[in-house]
């Protein structure tokens, strides 16, 4: 059976293999290859960087690879870790000392070659060098590499990210284990949890990577959320704990995994992107800041007012005056004896009375919206998420009608967006209503904040015909 | 092997989420970092909220302590929050005085929900980032010793979130909170021409937001340095234009007004107010200095309720430069924005 690899052009570490018929049957495998072979890589072996080289054979030739990397088994001792020698680090004591919590004093208890931090500090520039994302045969995302430009401290290191579970609940035993990997792996270095959501495993010697991700998986967690793919989602703790909201914020991540674990950790698409979902408008995971995609709880029906909770509340020395101010929508009206009532027209569902007052709770025409776009960086800066869909129902446990849009919105970015565009920057590219019609959703005023004041506009020649009246 | 995906709920959840889940009715702020959360079940649940070290990394000794204390208070589960702070959910309400004091003499602080100062974000800056123009870690230690009353009461008017990334990369997100520190590089990408081969020139100059970038014969670039805005996407693309930055090259910017929630003015990025401060390790004193500075006149002058970006809504941005005292400069207005002409004003609504 013919095989493909593709290897590092300078010392021949193999960074994927394929059989020929998997490219050829397995649209996922087929997408990733090309993308692979046309994207410039970072070798985890040898650390240069560039254009992969393809290598094809057949036959018993490859079927027992050269030993490396991917071929030892989780049996294998860890490799030592380079001993660091002890010397004086005045910029992380200063920084060891005052009431809160110190990273340095953390960063002392394990491997962590101190000097890189120490002397950076003292330097005001960072020691690190180039870094970047890799893959090892079997695991297509997860691995960052990152090397040092002090080799006498350290030559470099690599970290594997942990996807979080849903509801970022950890059981202690479970936790333990993360502890042994990372004690006899890595530098028992753990980041919790990234910006991002995922746990960091930090550390790792470029031999350890294989067993130390075999480990993982058989502690049940799984890795990935590095490159070109879905990041690890992020969901707010919803149902497990909060009383406001308006869908299932874990039950849709964990049926999210189900349905999209191949594009989280077969990177292939123009950029990374982010998904975040929220139970309510609150926006505790900031996705409307944050997320490419952004899935946020909504109602359309009006807060739900339990008048005789209110009363008492307000009896109980609740600031009514306060929060009927701060009603963005200037919506909120007290009386005493006739209770609270809410302008319907003017209303915007913020959550903030809801929030606030004890009987006040969300109305029960319940959906999410979606919204797109959102990032911190790109091309051209920080942008909030733009709204897509004003309201879809999200119905269990597949949540067929939200990932199916969810994919066609990201087959169209996949199709016309360019190389490292982030799905906000093409947006911004090729404008909102040109996107609007690629991904085939309706106008609605809920779209916009308001109609455009500058009258130039650009018109197809087909858009011209007789609209008279007849 | 990876392809597993996540662990399910079933496998995830502590029994007291799992008795609860969909079910609760209400929370109430108890006391600073502990919520108490009711289920129509009938049940009560008490969360302890605990500030983790600046950047959320630990080493296994402390996370084991951390499980330690989740066998013992909370059924052998604990939480990461949005923002790295551990939360033991489900304590006995006879034992939070008892867990407040073990974590007090480990030395993690008991606070951070409602009117407080939240756990501090941030990225990884020096401790492992080739494209780290400062050390968010080290101003979040600096700033979270400074502010640690303010962690474990609830004196301010609403909620303060304090971000930091050591790049505009922002993956500290900076430009999310109501007071964000992002790291920012001044100086010209370098061009190491032997390692430009291992790049892809035409991605490398379609990254460049400002298309400063422009080939110069068939395997090498020139950057026009007046129209760089050391942003530095070129660095990231290709290793021969990389580490950018210097000691006095790199510093910090100061942004205010982040915020993700829809009540009050709805979600906003942060905007500039500082351009530009020194990176002066290891405490940052000119950045701690700004902070305070504007945390002291939000404290002072904000409504309740009101978070930082609001309140500078309500009383507009000469009044905010009045109140804080910080020094003012025209690089806070314009910069890079296809848009920049619309942070310019219009009409004369002048609040003097
Ligand atoms: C050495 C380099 C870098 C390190 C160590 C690093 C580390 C991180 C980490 C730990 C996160 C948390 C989120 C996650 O797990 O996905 C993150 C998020 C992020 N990364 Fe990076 N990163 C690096 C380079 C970059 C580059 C080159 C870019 C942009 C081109 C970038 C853009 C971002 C952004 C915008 C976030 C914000 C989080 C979000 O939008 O959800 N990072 N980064
Ligand atoms: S976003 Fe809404 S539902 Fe989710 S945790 Fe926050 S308040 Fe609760
Ligand atoms: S949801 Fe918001 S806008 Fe509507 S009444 Fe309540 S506070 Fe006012
Ligand atoms: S914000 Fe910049 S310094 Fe911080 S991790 Fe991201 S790329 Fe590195
Ligand atoms: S740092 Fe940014 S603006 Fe400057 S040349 Fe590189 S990509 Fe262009």
């Amino acid at each position: 059976m013919e095989k493909v690899k593709l290897c590092c052009a300078k010392c021949g570490f193999t960074i994927e293999e394929y059989t020929a018929d998997e490219l050829a049957t397995v649209p996922r495998k087929a997408k990733r290859y090309k993308y692979l072979l046309n994207k410039s890589s970072i070798c985890p072996s040898c650390l240069a960087s560039g254009r992969l080289k393809e290598s094809r054979s057949t036959g018993e030739a490859v079927a027992a690879p050269a030993p490396q990397v991917g071929a030892k088994s989780s049996t294998t001792a860890p490799v030592a870790h380079e001993e660091h020698a002890a010397a004086a680090t005045p910029m992380m004591d200063a920084l060891a000392k005052g009431p809160w919590p110190s990273h340095t004093a953390e960063l002392k208890k394990t491997r962590y070659p101190v000097q890189m931090y120490e002397e950076a500090l003292q330097k005001r520039t960072t020691q690190w060098g180039y870094g970047g994302y890799v893959s090892l045969p079997g695991v297509a995302t997860g691995v960052l590499v990152r090397a040092s430009a002090r080799p006498e401290i350290t030559k470099g290191s690599n970290f594997v990210r942990i996807m979080d579970p849903c509801g970022n609940f950890f059981k202690a035993d479970a936790m333990r284990g993360l502890c042994d990997i990372a004690d006899k792996y890595a530098y028992g270095l753990l980041h919790l949890l990234s910006t991002g959501g995922d746990l960091e495993m930090l550390g790792i010697p470029t031999e350890n990577l294989k067993p130390a991700v075999e480990e993982i998986t058989k502690l049940g967690f799984d890795v990935g959320s590095t490159g070109d793919d879905y990041r690890t989602s992020e969901e707010c703790i919803g149902p497990a704990k909060c009383d406001l909201t308006l869908y299932d914020t874990l039950g849709f991540r964990y049926a999210w995994y189900q349905r999209f674990l191949d594009d989280v950790q077969y990177p292939r698409f123009p950029h990374k992107i982010k998904c975040k979902f929220a139970g309510c408008p609150n926006d505790c995971v900031r996705g409307g800041q944050k997320a490419d995609i952004f899935v946020c709880g909504v109602f359309r029906d009006l807060p739900k007012i339990d008048q005789a909770k209110v009363a008492s509340w307000v009896k109980g020395g609740g600031d009514i005056t306060l929060i009927c101010t701060r009603c963005p929508g200037g919506s909120l009206q007290w009386d005493a004896k006739k209770g609270l009532s809410i302008d319907g027209d003017s209303c915007m569902r913020c959550m903030y009375c809801i929030n606030k007052i004890s009987g006040m709770r969300p109305g029960d025409d319940r959906g999410v919206a979606i919204l797109v776009g959102g990032k911190m960086r790109g091309k051209y800066g920080p942008m909030l998420a733009k709204v897509l869909v004003p309201f879809i129902k999200a119905v269990p446990p597949d949540y067929k009608e939200v990932f199916d849009f969810i994919e066609r919105l990201t087959e169209v970015y996949d199709e016309h967006a360019r190389k490292k565009e982030r799905l906000g920057d093409f947006l911004l590219r090729i404008g909102i209503n040109e996107f609007f019609q690629l991904v085939g959703v309706e106008p609605s005023p809920l779209l916009f904040a308001q109609p455009r004041t500058n009258l130039f506009y650009h018109w197809e020649p087909s858009e011209i015909r007789d609209e008279r009246q007849k | 092997m990876p392809g597993i995906g996540v662990p399910t709920l079933e496998a995830s959840l502590p029994p007291i989420v799992k008795r609860n889940y969909g079910k609760w009715i209400t929370h109430e702020h108890v006391r600073p970092g502990v919520i108490k959360h009711d289920s129509e079940t009938g049940e009560a649940c008490y969360t302890v909220r605990v500030g983790m070290p600046p950047n959320a990394r630990v080493s296994t000794g402390t996370v084991r302590m951390f499980c330690d204390l989740s066998d013992e208070f909370s059924e052998g589960y604990f939480r990461i929050t949005q923002r790295n702070s551990i939360e033991f959910v489900g304590v006995p309400p006879a034992r939070i005085d008892e867990l407040i004091a073990v974590l007090a003499k480990a030395g993690y602080p008991v606070g951070g929900t409602n009117r407080s100062l939240h756990n501090t974000t941030c990225c990884t800056g020096y401790l492992h980032c080739h494209l780290a123009a400062s050390d968010p870690a080290a101003i979040m230690k600096s700033l979270s010793d400074m502010l640690i009353e303010d962690y474990k009461t609830e004196r301010f008017p609403a909620k303060l979130k304090i971000s930091g990334s050591g790049c505009i990369n922002n993956c500290g997100e900076g430009s999310c909170a109501d007071i964000g520190i992002v790291a920012i590089h001044r100086d010209l990408p370098p061009i190491h021409e032997e390692k430009l081969k291992g790049c892809e020139l035409p991605l490398v100059i379609s990254v460049c937001p400002t298309g400063a970038i422009k080939p110069k014969g068939p395997n090498m670039i020139e950057i026009d340095p007046k129209r760089c805005i050391h942003c530095p996407a070129c660095s990231v693309a290709c290793a021969a234009m990389a580490p950018i930055g210097s000691a006095n090259g790199d510093g910090v910017a100061i942004v205010v007004g982040g915020k993700a929630a829809n009540t009050g003015d709805g979600p906003a990025m942060a905007k500039v107010v500082v351009p530009y401060l020194p990176n002066n390790p290891p405490r940052w004193p000119e950045v701690t200095d700004v902070v305070k500075k504007i945390i002291d006149a939000w404290v002072a002058g904000a409504r309740k309720d009101e978070r930082v970006g609001e309140w500078i809504n309500r009383i507009g941005w000469p009044k905010f430069y009045q109140r804080t005292g910080l020094p003012l400069s025209f690089k806070v207005m314009d910069g890079y924005d296809a848009r920049a002409l619309e942070l310019a004003k219009t009409g004369v609504r002048f609040q003097w």
